[in-house]
């Protein structure tokens, strides 16, 4: 019988765990924060087929997120070597129930009761989307044994970075070109906050795989299995951006997004790029960027405040600073 | 629905070529924008009378014809064509057909472009002189002066809002007193008016009411009951109302009251967003910079007591007093601790705003009519209040003084340029105070009062950094603080001349003036003994061929204000300008820039925004507040306010790393200088590229 371990948060187990931690923290927040409320009105001047574009990227979002805050991270963190790691993901697994519950946020405000039901009922139908659900949910359920092997756990967390770095692009397309236009854009700084999440989620898990893959004899195989999951998912991806983006014709535009965001994912993993990328959407692609942005306070609420970890007191020689009038 | 075409040029500015963005894209972006969008949707006349006239008849236009003839409107559309006005950014363009030129009633076609919309205000200014509106149209074209949102927007138009928007008022603590409030925050609000409250006088949770201890449910419920308010009453819908509540740092409630913004509380008690301010006496200072104990007090208690309100005492001398007397409920804290409280909750939401009550004071014209007691949503304006008594239905109120503003802006690039400082100002001053003349706000008797008898005004300033960065001067550098020593104090002299001037024409001035600094002369102290000229070679050159008033002038004016009095109570504050500094092409403000292409969201666009005049040869110039000492900042600004005689909007611009310390000893430090108040606090958050590459 082993003995039981208290994380220890004084020694470090590695060069990234207390970084992603505060990070995470730094980044903490709730759909209640928010005000999508103010999308009302817009909503209510969306074509009808943008409106349903948009009620189903962000259906998809939460089936995938949904996924990940129940199988994903609960999964892979019973794998994972150091308990500050295990802490770290435990701590991501919360925010993407958060995830999961803000998607539906956005659309329970601004659709009705029926339109909401009849929304998740074709998430659950949906073959393609079921499809990206049931390929990755088959690597996390190979975790489910009391050892696995390094290969299946690398494994396991390349499917992770694939659906955070990868899938969720798909869905997040639409929120971003519609904000970068100017429609949606308080349901906007929900989903901002979601990108920068996911953002950190794909950089440590992919971090994490790094680790693991260095460890197995024959890695190069282990990489082909990843391409070949990569390859299949991406034509699955395709046809799921044709059957949402095809009527409002974004559809080239989404797929070479979805290109850019698998190279992504490749480097997340300490891989080379896969695809060739042309030219991104501008729009979209600023509005991936997460860096701190200008607002009105009176107009909107800003996505750029995060929580503050430290407090640090004053001191008497803070107040000794020489304050003399210039002139 | 497809990509709009103006609105990807605009993105792929920030496409790098050779690590140089695509600035040109910019430009294209313009041109499509009038090409693809506004020329497509303006409605075609073919000729001038045609035009006016169907404004006019369509109830689009007020009866110009009232004040003028054709031909002397004809003169000024000419005048004003004539200088063949382009937009210089997409931005600027895009937020002026976005938000200010008249539309018809379908809301789909323009029926202005900009020519035009500076034409109307200024027909409208002028109230049929023709000289005038002459005046007030190239100074308009030149972009010299820019009128707040609501005059630019409102002016001439039949069906409009009031032409002024931001509005301050005390709560009376009482339930006639908290009624009156939200009915004013509801009616101002629904004319488009942001209003800001003086929560101080509120007597705080558990308190007694009717002698009954406990029952007091104190600021809280107040706040929540005025955010529901302002977000009811927004302005048909176009924008959401906005209000702000200020709150005096030694009432009870102030932790509760901070407390309201943290990012995770329950929801009874978090507010969204209604803006916070806390009142900062200078004891409370003095208290965290000797570490002594700090007592909050109950403002009721205090009240019961002395018979005056806890926040109309000058603490520096009841503050021991309270702490002695039993019969005051206070309770104790740590004043260093309550200080990093305040920085926390910056951080964490960018509020709430502070306002220095003794700086603001100090040196008040009017401080023998009464104190400043708060200030408003942008923190630029501090003007005497007083609390009304508002009585049961069949008795008489007791109306006193709220607070009314009425602003623009000069735009110090082009006044510099044009040497034209002394004529922005002067038409500037006629024109801000051709809107207070005509702004009677009948709903709210203590906002229509105030207006009425102090005839305040707030002339403020623009692209301070643009014109800076276009002459190659850093901003924070010694000839920054030059150029606004001399530029302040000339807006500050031709301003004061001006209101003198009005006085003097109308034999009028504002209520109160006999007892006022500008009467007894104090107020000119700093000015009459000696002058005040640029001490840099560089700067002097800059104000080359423009005359800069000296001593002997200022003394002049002493004696001209002691003969003629001065009409306008208060005449100078700087606000944050948004909106109106894209139009504008301008940096807002006397800010710093945020980056050299900001990136900017509004309620309803983002858009990229190059700053004016940035180029390769100068972006060094356009050094990022983010990347400055916030001390050489609040340094400009000290220099800047001892020539304003309301406030500065000033921003302090952290980072992620930056500790509440950090923060909490700009507020000592912005205090020590004599600013009178800080607005936001903007934090840039650090991306996880940045923390994944320094330590990965």
């Amino acid at each position: 019988m082993s003995n039981y371990k208290a994380v220890n948060w004084n020694t470090p187990e590695n060069d990234y765990a207390g970084m992603f931690w505060e990070q995470n923290l730094r980044q903490f927040w709730v759909d209640t924060e928010y005000i999508p409320s103010k999308d009302i009105d817009i909503w209510k001047t969306l074509a009808p087929e943008i409106q349903e574009a948009y009620k189903r990227a962000l259906g998809g979002l939460t089936l995938l997120d949904t996924l990940q805050s129940h199988t994903g991270m609960p999964k892979l963190l019973d794998h994972i070597d150091g308990l500050q790691n295990k802490a770290v993901l435990s701590f991501m697994c919360m925010m993407e129930a958060i995830h999961a519950k803000s998607y539906s946020t956005i659309f329970t405000t601004v659709a009705t009761t029926a339109e909401i039901n009849e929304l998740f009922e074709w998430v659950e139908n949906n073959k393609l989307l079921q499809f990206k659900a049931a390929t990755i949910d088959k690597y996390y359920r190979k975790l489910d044994a009391d050892k696995v092997s390094n290969e299946t756990l690398f494994m396991g967390l390349a499917a992770s970075v694939l659906l955070e770095t990868f899938l969720f692009y798909s869905g997040f397309f639409m929120p971003l070109w519609l904000s970068g236009q100017g429609q949606m854009v308080a349901s906007a700084d929900i989903i901002k906050k979601i990108v920068a999440d996911e953002s950190i989620h794909g950089v440590f898990v992919g971090l994490l795989a790094q680790d693991v893959y260095k460890k197995l004899p024959n890695p190069e195989k282990s990489k082909a299995e990843l391409v070949e999951l990569l390859m299949e998912l991406y034509e699955n991806e395709l046809k799921y951006t044709d059957e949402l983006y095809t009527e409002i014709g974004l559809t080239a535009d989404v797929k070479e997004y979805i290109r850019y965001n698998a190279n992504k994912a490749m480097m997340n993993l300490g891989f080379e790029e896969i695809f060739e990328v042309k030219a991104i959407n501008s729009i979209v692609l600023n509005g991936l960027n997460g860096e701190t942005t200008q607002h009105d306070f009176f107009s909107k609420k800003s996505t750029n405040y995060e929580k503050s970890t430290e407090v640090i007191y004053l001191r008497d020689e803070d107040f000794q600073m020489d304050a003399d009038p210039v002139f | 629905m497809v990509t709009k075409k103006w609105i990807l040029l605009n993105n792929e500015i920030m496409v790098k070529n050779d690590d140089e963005f695509s600035l040109h894209k910019d430009k294209e972006a313009v041109r499509s924008y009038f090409l693809d969008f506004v020329n497509k949707n303006t409605v075609f006349f073919y000729t001038l009378k045609e035009k006016i006239d169907y404004l006019i008849e369509q109830e689009y236009y007020i009866d110009f014809y009232q004040w003028y003839t054709f031909e002397q409107m004809q003169e000024v559309y000419d005048s004003v064509y004539a200088k063949k006005f382009r937009f210089q950014s997409f931005m600027s363009a895009f937020k002026f057909f976005q938000s200010y030129a008249l539309r018809d009633d379908s809301g789909e076609k323009f029926l202005e472009r900009y020519e035009d919309r500076v034409v109307a205000v200024s027909l409208f200014l002028a109230r049929g002189d023709v000289k005038q509106a002459l005046e007030y149209a190239e100074m308009l074209i030149n972009q010299e002066y820019q009128p707040a949102t609501p005059t630019f927007l409102n002016s001439g138009k039949k069906r409009s809002g009031e032409l002024v928007s931001c509005f301050l008022d005390e709560i009376g603590d009482n339930l006639n007193g908290i009624g009156y409030a939200i009915d004013s925050a509801m009616k101002l609000s629904s004319i488009g008016g942001g209003v800001s409250f003086n929560l101080s006088k509120i007597r705080a949770r558990g308190e007694s009411i009717k002698d009954v201890e406990g029952r007091a449910g104190g600021v809280l419920p107040i706040m929540k009951i005025l955010e529901d308010t302002f977000s009811y009453a927004n302005q048909l819908g176009q924008r959401p109302g906005a209000g702000a509540v200020y709150l005096n740092v030694f009432h009870t409630d102030i932790e509760e009251f901070l407390d309201c913004k943290k990012i995770n509380v329950d929801e009874k008690v978090r507010i969204k967003s209604l803006s916070i301010g806390v009142v900062v006496p200078d004891k409370f200072m003095e208290l965290a910079e000797k570490d002594e104990a700090c007592y909050l007090f109950h403002p009721h208690t205090v009240l019961k007591q002395y018979g005056k309100y806890l926040d109309e005492m000058d603490m520096d001398e009841m503050y021991e007093e309270l702490v002695t007397n039993p019969a005051v409920k206070k309770k104790k804290v740590n004043a260093r601790h309550l200080m990093v409280k305040i920085a926390q909750t910056q951080k964490e939401s960018g509020y709430p705003y502070l306002f220095f009550k003794g700086n603001a004071n100090r040196g008040h014209a009017l401080k023998d009519l009464g104190n400043v007691k708060f200030s408003n949503l942008c923190t630029e304006i501090m003007q005497i209040s007083d609390v009304s008594d508002i009585e049961i239905y069949g008795t008489e109120d007791k109306i006193r003084y709220g607070i009314s503003c009425n602003l623009g802006s000069l735009n110090i690039a082009t006044v510099m340029d044009n040497k034209r400082i002394k004529e922005a100002v002067k038409t500037a001053m006629r024109s801000l105070t051709i809107v207070s003349d005509i702004t009677n706000i009948a709903m709210v008797p203590s906002v229509q009062k105030a207006n009425k008898e102090l005839h305040s005004v707030g002339l403020g300033a623009m692209n301070l950094h643009g014109f800076l960065a276009k002459n190659f001067i850093m901003y924070e550098s010694k000839e920054a603080l030059d150029f606004c020593n001399v530029f302040f104090m000339m807006v500050n002299f031709y301003s004061l001349q001006s209101s003198m001037e009005i006085a003097r024409e109308r034999k009028e001035t504002f209520v109160g003036f006999e007892s006022s600094e500008y009467a007894n002369g104090n107020y000119f102290n700093q000015y009459i003994t000696k002058d005040i000229v640029p001490v840099n070679d560089k700067i002097a050159a800059l104000f080359e061929g423009v005359e800069i008033p000296t001593a002997a002038d200022w003394t002049q004016l002493m004696n001209d204000v002691k003969e003629h009095g001065v009409f306008h109570a208060y005449r100078l504050a700087i606000a944050p300008n948004q909106s109106t500094s894209y139009i504008m092409n301008a940096t807002a403000s006397v800010m710093p820039v945020v980056d050299v292409i900001e990136v900017r969201e509004y309620g309803d666009s983002t858009t990229y925004y190059p700053m004016p005049y940035l180029d390769n040869d100068n972006y060094f110039f356009y050094k990022s507040a983010y990347d400055m000492d916030q001390k050489n900042v609040l340094r400009l600004i000290s220099v800047i306010q001892k020539h304003v005689d309301q406030g500065i909007s000033t921003i302090l611009h952290t980072n992620t790393k930056d500790t509440t310390r950090d923060i909490a000893k700009y507020y000592i430090y912005a205090h020590k200088m004599g600013l009178k108040s800080l607005y936001y606090t903007r934090t840039r958050k650090a991306g996880i590229d940045e923390c994944v590459s320094c330590s990965v």
